[in-house]
Order: C-alpha cells, then structure tokens, then sequence
C-alpha cells in the first residue's frame, strides 16, 4: 500500500525555484521556430535557395533549446554528458555526410 | 505493497533527485552515452534517405505525397509533449507526485496521438503506391521514419510502465532516475523529429 507521504510537503518547497517559467519560454521560442519553417516552405517569401539554409539554422537553435533546458545540459556537473553528445554529434555529421556524399 | 521500502528512500527535500545517488548518478551518465550512440544511428538513417529520396522509381514523388497540414499537427503534438515532460520533472523534483502522473499523463495522449497520425498516414501512402519495398526512396523513408516511430512507440510503453511502477512505490530515490532518463528519452524522439521535420517533410516539399 502506498502512503501519500508527498502531499503535505507541497507547502514548504512553493518558494523554490524549478525553471517552469524557463521552460514554458524555451516552449514558446521551439513553437515559433516550427510556425516559421513551415510559413517558410508553405510560402514563397524568400528564395528557394535561402529555404534549407534558413530551415537548418531554426532546427538548430531548436535542439539546443532541448538539450540545454529541456535535458538539464545548462546544468553544473552535465560537462560528460556534454562530451558524449558531441562525440556523438561529431561521429553523426561525418557519418551523414559520408553517406550522403558518397 | 511498499512495505519493503525504507522510510530513508523518501526524498524529505526538493531537489535533483535523479542524481542524489550514486546509482542515480550513474544512470544518467550512461543514458547521455547512449544518446550519443542513437545520434549515430539516425545520422545513417538521414543521410541514407537524403541520398536516395529522389530515387522514387516512377512512384509518387516527395512533393505529391507529403501533406504539411499532418505534420505540422503531428509536430504540434510531439514538441508539447515534450514540454509536458519536462514539467513531470519540475514536478517530481518538488516532490509532487500527484503533478507528476498528471504530465506523464498528458505526455503519453500526446505521444499517442503522434502515432496515430503517423500510422494513418503510412496507411495512406501505401494506398497511393509509397511502400517499404517500392522504390529506394520506400525504403530510407520508412526505415528513417519508422525507426523513430518504433522509439515513440517504445518510449509511450516505457513512461506508461514507470507511471504505474510509481503508483505502486511511490516516488522514491530508485523511481527518480529511472523517470528521468525516460524524460531524457522522450526529449530525444524530439530532437530527432524536428530533423526528421526539416530535412524529411519541409526539405520534400521545396524540392
């Protein structure tokens, strides 16, 4: 049987901070981001030739957004779990690229 | 049925509580391994499908089958649910159980309604001749796609698992890692989804 031990904790900790707020804006920017890639494709107000540049750099911000406030990486102690992800992302690109230039 | 855990396995204070172990810790550090692992994997699988996309053997071509209005609903769905997690965390880490298995909740109707809109439009592109095994272009879309289907699929199974673990063990210094790096997972599938947006379906349709 569980015990609801959780519940009467809730009033002591409202003060802490939790990064909601951050979270929800970094939501909002991903949101926009998406909204204006897609605008981009849907319409013809660059050139064809400006879209993927312009697509790849709002995919870009928004994976950082994800890793560095949705994955914590912004947090102390996350400089391993930053060197696995760049060695991940740098055997990525090379692999990609490999293959796509073959 | 929580009689076996000790009273000191409850966190009392707010906190990090996925890392306030040592096992804790550990499983963290090697999930951040594993990610670095599947960025390699769906590279191959992009630059696969980038390299063969217009190898369409007379089938229908990116431009005639992707719909944006599905994606972009499907994107919708995916990216709040990963907000939706990450809220189950700030929850958890405040020690509410209750908001917790609220958003975790609200993250798996998320995850699957992405999936419902990915089966239906497989569906739909078989009907109109786009299969596994039809052209080149077939096979790296669905072997790109549907690997990452077959990861929300795993990762809606995995949060579904750990909620009821929690509802029965309550949050625990054991519960807390095991949360967040299925957190960390589900982040991930977004990661690779707003790839899988760009370079797959908007990329498609400018040509």
């Amino acid at each position: 049987m569980s015990e609801n031990t959780n519940q009467k904790t809730t009033n002591e900790m409202s003060h802490k901070p939790d990064g909601t707020a951050k979270h929800i804006f970094a939501f909002i920017v991903m949101i926009a981001l998406t909204a204006a890639a897609f605008y981009l494709v849907a319409t013809d107000v660059v050139p064809e030739n400006m879209i993927l540049p312009l697509i790849l750099v709002f995919a870009v911000i928004q994976v950082f957004l994800q890793l560095f406030t949705f994955m914590h990486l912004n947090q102390k102690g996350s400089a391993f779990y930053t060197i696995f992800m760049i060695a991940g992302i740098v055997i990525a690109v090379v692999s990609a690229l490999g293959i796509l230039l073959m | 049925m929580a009689s076996h855990i000790h009273p000191n396995d409850r966190p009392k204070q707010p906190g990090h509580l996925e890392t306030a172990t040592f096992e804790g810790k550990n499983k963290v550090l090697g999930f951040w391994l594993f990610l670095g692992a599947e960025t390699v994997l769906f590279a191959c699988l992009f630059g696969t499908y980038l390299a063969l996309r217009n190898a369409n053997m007379g089938g229908p071509t990116t431009q005639q089958l992707y719909d944006l209005k599905l994606v972009g609903l499907a994107t919708f769905f995916l990216l709040t649910s990963s907000l939706t997690s990450v809220l189950a965390m700030n929850a958890m880490n405040r020690l509410k159980q209750g908001a917790m298995q609220f958003w975790l909740g609200v993250t798996v109707l998320l995850g699957l309604a992405f999936l419902i809109l990915e089966i239906y439009e497989f569906v739909h592109y078989v009907h109109e001749g786009h299969t596994f095994t039809s052209s080149a272009f077939g096979s790296s879309f669905y072997a790109l796609v549907g690997t990452h289907g077959a990861h929300v699929t795993f990762g809606l199974a995995w949060i579904m698992t750990l909620m009821i673990q929690t509802a029965r063990r309550g949050l625990t210094y054991e519960m807390a890692p095991k949360l967040f790096v299925s957190s960390l997972y589900w982040h991930f599938i977004d990661v690779v989804w707003v790839f899988i947006f760009t370079l797959v379906y908007l990329l498609g349709k400018v040509g």
